[in-house]
This record gives C-alpha cells, sequence and structure tokens, in this order.
C-alpha cells in the first residue's frame, strides 16, 4: 500500500537526490560525460576558471559546481544562478547549455573497474573481463546512466553541431589542456587571458587534486565511506586499456561501439566489420563537427 | 508546501501518473512515437493484432496498450503482463523492446498544429510559421524537440534486436506488411487473416466512426474542442500543400541529415547543399537567419 515511504518522506522534506527529478532553470549550464572519464577534473577547471579567487578543493566543489546526482533537490533549488551543475544523464531534452566531454570506453571501463572496486560493488577478485562484459552490458551502477554508447550516442547525435553544445575530448584536455579551457572560457563567454587560464590549469593539476584527495576524500560526498586504499584521482593519463585490457575485451567494446567511437576519432584496434545505417549518418556528421573545433 | 503534500499523499497512495517514472519490467513491449506520428492507431493495430477476440476502441485503449500518462502508477503495476506500453519518451535506457514510430517532420508539426488548436493551446488562425518555429525549437512538447527524440532512439538502439523501427508512410503505404513486422517481432503466429481483420478493426474509418462515439470516454481528448477530430486526414504528405515554403525550409534545415537517412527527400535539398556541408546543423541554421 505504501510505495516507499522512505522516498517520499524525503521528497516531502526536499532532500531526495535531485538525479532525473532536477528542477533545470533556463540559465543553467550542464556539465555531463559517461562516469569516469574526466568530468571531475573538468569540474575542477571550471571553477578554477569561473573563480579564480577561489581555488577549487573536495570541500567546497559542491558549492561551486554541484553535483546533481548527490545533493538534495533543495540544495540544488537554493544555489546562486547561474548554476554550473555536474551530471551523468543521458540525454535530457531540458538541459540547455552542455559542455560534453567524452573518452575512450577502452579507457573509461578500466577506471570504472577500479572506482566498482573503490565502491565495494566488487571485490578484488572479480576478473576485469567479466566486468567489461557488465560494462557493454550496461550491468552494476552503470544502469543508471545507459551504456557508454547510449549516454554519447543519445548526446551526441541530439546536439552536435550545435552552439549550446560543446564537445570535449578527455584526451584532447590531456594532450593540450589550455586550449580546451581557453574553449570551455569561450563557451562561458568570459574573456580569459592566459594568466587566468594558466591558473586555472594549474589549480586543478592531477597532481594537486591527488593531495587534496588525500586530506579531504574521507568528507567528500562522492568518496566518503568508499575504500581509500583504491584512488578517485587516478593515472589521468590515456591509452592505458593497451597495455591493461584483454585482447577479448577490446573485442567486446569495439564490437558494441566501434562506429561510434570510430566517429570519435578513438582508433580501433581490429577494424570495423560493416556499419550500421544510423551510426554512418552519425559518424559522418560528428568528424566535420570535431575537426571543425580542433582548428 | 501543500502542493507537495498533496503531491507526496499521492505517491503514498500509488495514485500518481508515472508517466517517465514508470517502473518497467524486463518483458515490457513499448510503442514509442513523436506526439502527432501514428502512435494511437499503432496501438489499435497492436490492441487488434493481440487480442483478436475484443475489437480496441476508445473506451478500452488505456487497458491494452496502456498509456503511463493516462494511468496511474498503481493500475500500471497491476496490468497483465507481458505489458505493451504507450510512450511519447525520448530515450530511456530502461525500455528493453522498443517499436519506434516515426514520421515526416512536415506533417508531424502540422498535425501538431491542429492538435493544439483540439486542446485549446491554439486559437484557430494563430500563425503556423510562428508555431513551426517553436516546434523546430522542441518547444511544442515535454518530449524533446522531433529530431532529438528521433536521433535518441536511432543512434542508441538502431540496428539492434530489440528494436524495430516503422515508417508511418510506409504502415500507410502497405499496412499488413509493417504490421506482419510487428508481429514477428513480438512474436506472435499472425495469420494474414488475423492481421487482415486487425488492420480493418483499425482503419480510419473504423477509427473515426469510434472517435465521434467515444470521444468523451478517452482521457487524451476528453476535455478538448469536439469539433476539431482527433484522428485527422490518416495520410502522409499533407505538408506539401499546406505548409508555406519558410516553414519547410526551417524544418528540412534542422534536420535535414536526420531527415534524409530515414528516407525523407528534401524539397530544398539542392539549395542545402551547394550553401555548404548538409551534416553540420550549425552552418544551417546560421544560413536561416
Amino acid at each position: 500500500m505504501i510505495y516507499g515511504a522512505k522516498r517520499i518522506l524525503r521528497y516531502l522534506l526536499g532532500t531526495d537526490i535531485a538525479g532525473r527529478t532536477l528542477a533545470v532553470y533556463p540559465d543553467d549550464t550542464f556539465i555531463v560525460s559517461y562516469p569516469r572519464s574526466g568530468n571531475t577534473w573538468t569540474r575542477f577547471l571550471v571553477a578554477n576558471l569561473l573563480h579564480p579567487d577561489e581555488p577549487a578543493t573536495f570541500a567546497n566543489i559542491e558549492r561551486l559546481v554541484p553535483d546533481s546526482e548527490a545533493q538534495s533537490s533543495r540544495y540544488l533549488r537554493g544555489m546562486p544562478r547561474p548554476r554550473v551543475i555536474k551530471s551523468h544523464q543521458y540525454f535530457d531534452p531540458r538541459y540547455k547549455r552542455v559542455i560534453y566531454v567524452v573518452r575512450d570506453p577502452r579507457d573509461v571501463a578500466l577506471s570504472y573497474y577500479d572506482f566498482e572496486r573503490k565502491y565495494r560493488h566488487i571485490d578484488d577478485t572479480y576478473p576485469l573481463r567479466s566486468y567489461v562484459s557488465d560494462f557493454v552490458g550496461g550491468r552494476l551502477s552503470s544502469a543508471d546512466w545507459g551504456t557508454w554508447g547510449e549516454n554519447v550516442g543519445s548526446w551526441i547525435s541530439t546536439r552536435r553541431g550545435r552552439s549550446d553544445f560543446l564537445l570535449l575530448r578527455y584526451e584532447d584536455m590531456l594532450e593540450n589542456t589550455m586550449f580546451e579551457v581557453a574553449r570551455i572560457a569561450a563557451f562561458f563567454g568570459i574573456e580569459a587571458d592566459g594568466e587566468r587560464v594558466v591558473g586555472a590549469v594549474e589549480r586543478s593539476s592531477a597532481q594537486r587534486m591527488r593531495g587534496l584527495e588525500k586530506v579531504q576524500g574521507k568528507n567528500w560526498v562522492s568518496t566518503k565511506n568508499k575504500r581509500a586504499d583504491i584512488p578517485f584521482v587516478r593515472s589521468a593519463a590515456s591509452g592505458l586499456w593497451r597495455s591493461k585490457l584483454p585482447a577479448e575485451s577490446i573485442a567486446e567494446i569495439e564490437s558494441a561501439w566501434g562506429p561510434l567511437m570510430a566517429a570519435l576519432g578513438y582508433e580501433l584496434a581490429s577494424p570495423p566489420s560493416g556499419y550500421g545505417e544510423p551510426l554512418q549518418m552519425l559518424a559522418s556528421s560528428v568528424r566535420p563537427a570535431l575537426s571543425r573545433g580542433r582548428i | 508546501m501543500l502542493k507537495r503534500i498533496i503531491a507526496g499523499t499521492k505517491l503514498a497512495l500509488g495514485l500518481q501518473r508515472p508517466g517517465r517514472n514508470l517502473v518497467v519490467f524486463p518483458d515490457d513491449v513499448f510503442i514509442v512515437s513523436y506526439p502527432k506520428s501514428g502512435n494511437t492507431w499503432t496501438r489499435f493495430l497492436i490492441g487488434n493484432l493481440i487480442h483478436p477476440q475484443s475489437p480496441a476502441d476508445f473506451s478500452n485503449i488505456n487497458l491494452i496498450i496502456p498509456d503511463p500518462e493516462g494511468l496511474s502508477k498503481r493500475q500500471l503495476a497491476g496490468m497483465p503482463r507481458p505489458r505493451y506500453i504507450k510512450s511519447h519518451q525520448y530515450f530511456d535506457p530502461r525500455y528493453p523492446k522498443v517499436i519506434y514510430v516515426v514520421r515526416d517532420p512536415r506533417d508531424v508539426a502540422l498535425s501538431q498544429y491542429h492538435f493544439h488548436r483540439k486542446r485549446r493551446l491554439l486559437q484557430d488562425g494563430a500563425s503556423l510559421e510562428l508555431f513551426i518555429s517553436r516546434f523546430v525549437a522542441g518547444k511544442t512538447s515535454p518530449y524533446g524537440s522531433w529530431g532529438e527524440n528521433v536521433a535518441s532512439w536511432m543512434a542508441t538502439r538502431g540496428g539492434h534486436p530489440g528494436f524495430l523501427l516503422l515508417r508511418y508512410e510506409d504502415m500507410i503505404e502497405n499496412t499488413i506488411r509493417e504490421l506482419a513486422k510487428v508481429a514477428h517481432f513480438v512474436a506472435i503466429q499472425a495469420p494474414p487473416e488475423r492481421l487482415a481483420q486487425a488492420v480493418a478493426r483499425s482503419s480510419v474509418h473504423e477509427m473515426r466512426r469510434l472517435e465521434q462515439k467515444q470521444a468523451l470516454l478517452w482521457s487524451s481528448i476528453k476535455e478538448t474542442r469536439q469539433d476539431v477530430p482527433f484522428v485527422r486526414a490518416a495520410k502522409p504528405g499533407g505538408w506539401e500543400t499546406e505548409l508555406p515554403d519558410t516553414s519547410v525550409r526551417e524544418i528540412e534545415c534542422a534536420w535535414a541529415g536526420l531527415m534524409k537517412s530515414l528516407g525523407y527527400p528534401l524539397r530544398f535539398d539542392r539549395e542545402l547543399v551547394s550553401a555548404g556541408s548538409q551534416n553540420s546543423d550549425a552552418l544551417l541554421r546560421r544560413m536561416l537567419r
């Protein structure tokens, strides 16, 4: 008779986690990505760019760029506007301004494996190969966000090429952080001089974030009560899949999302066996958008 | 606060209409489309296909193919399974099996214009051009824009075994053939007589006749203008004579690539090609201004 009494009480008190039921305002900007794709780094970069006088830390990031999947709907309603909000949601038409960060799914899978162990969803003996099958099949915590291909595909197919959509590749951000942060600044309409961009990049370095995690990790909403022996800020590198992912797992990921990966410029270890028609359409429309962004 | 208490009480009793928050079962089959794309016709066809003993009409369609925006959470949870569920939602990763009906957006726009008149959201004689601009921007529907809705499903599920794409225009052209695809998709043995009977019971004449008798029995239209029909022309290509060129161009500019990949030829194709890349929506938008 009573459907989820706890959930209803939370709803009445406004302490329910916002998530997909977040009330969206027209001046919101969202930082969206699949989990383990550089979202937290991007949050730090954006926070440090927008608030040069207040270095981002794990203690203030929920105020500077709040996490819609960790904070309550009441907390988010009370934020000063315009808000910049973190999200892992697949396509939501209510999000008007979106920075979407995409990362090679082979590296995402590796990172997610560590994350699922950190969160105690799987233990250390769980085989990586089984995990990759879960990842491709949308099981474990991925179920909330769709699969990597569904999440990425749903955003790119609906919003690509629009002026209110900024597509960033994690790999480009690593390779030329300054340039990508300058694109972020332009997206926010900020006159960013070199100094401001350099400052934001330095205050968001992997080294600094690792140091902050050591001190503040036990209090941050996303890492508290989680295993402390597995870091949240990991290698901050790209291409680890080449040495760490079993060949079968690489093949499994590529057979699920090969055309989408190719469209995003992720070179496939095994050549594609044939493009599906919708994805071919997507591929041909994403490539020019990417190359335009990289001029 | 009072609003929250009322909503909270409804939640507690399971009386709210779940809409997007529907609890999904692994054996559910969803009939998904953008609004005004032939969803109700498809519901009738499938309802008549799976229940040959009781013809679908506007008084029972919500029990045969339920609408999560028309029934309560509790009613939906108690329906016999497998459920066949109507939906207009853009991509939802939880939907296990999806029959997606797509229709030429130029006809969809025209149909929605008239439906909004029926729902008293537009007055008779309201500017069609203005409406189309809002339609293209996704402001006339809570389900995203036409392009967002269609693309979000195509890019995530296109070509998957649990996804059947139907074009409204193909359904009009050869209804039996398209319904046979549905029967195959949901693994129902359907001999030609059964298909033919379902098609006859869902014909536009039959649906018009039922609408005249039962319009007040169906939650989707009972509070709307009764002088504007819900079952409209039921044919493709109305846009060719009824939509002004500026509106046609605006729609084609917004979704050229997607429309062409679905087999909807563009009136302004050559113009769009000569102006630059068809693949870049941003370029096309700039051109429009």
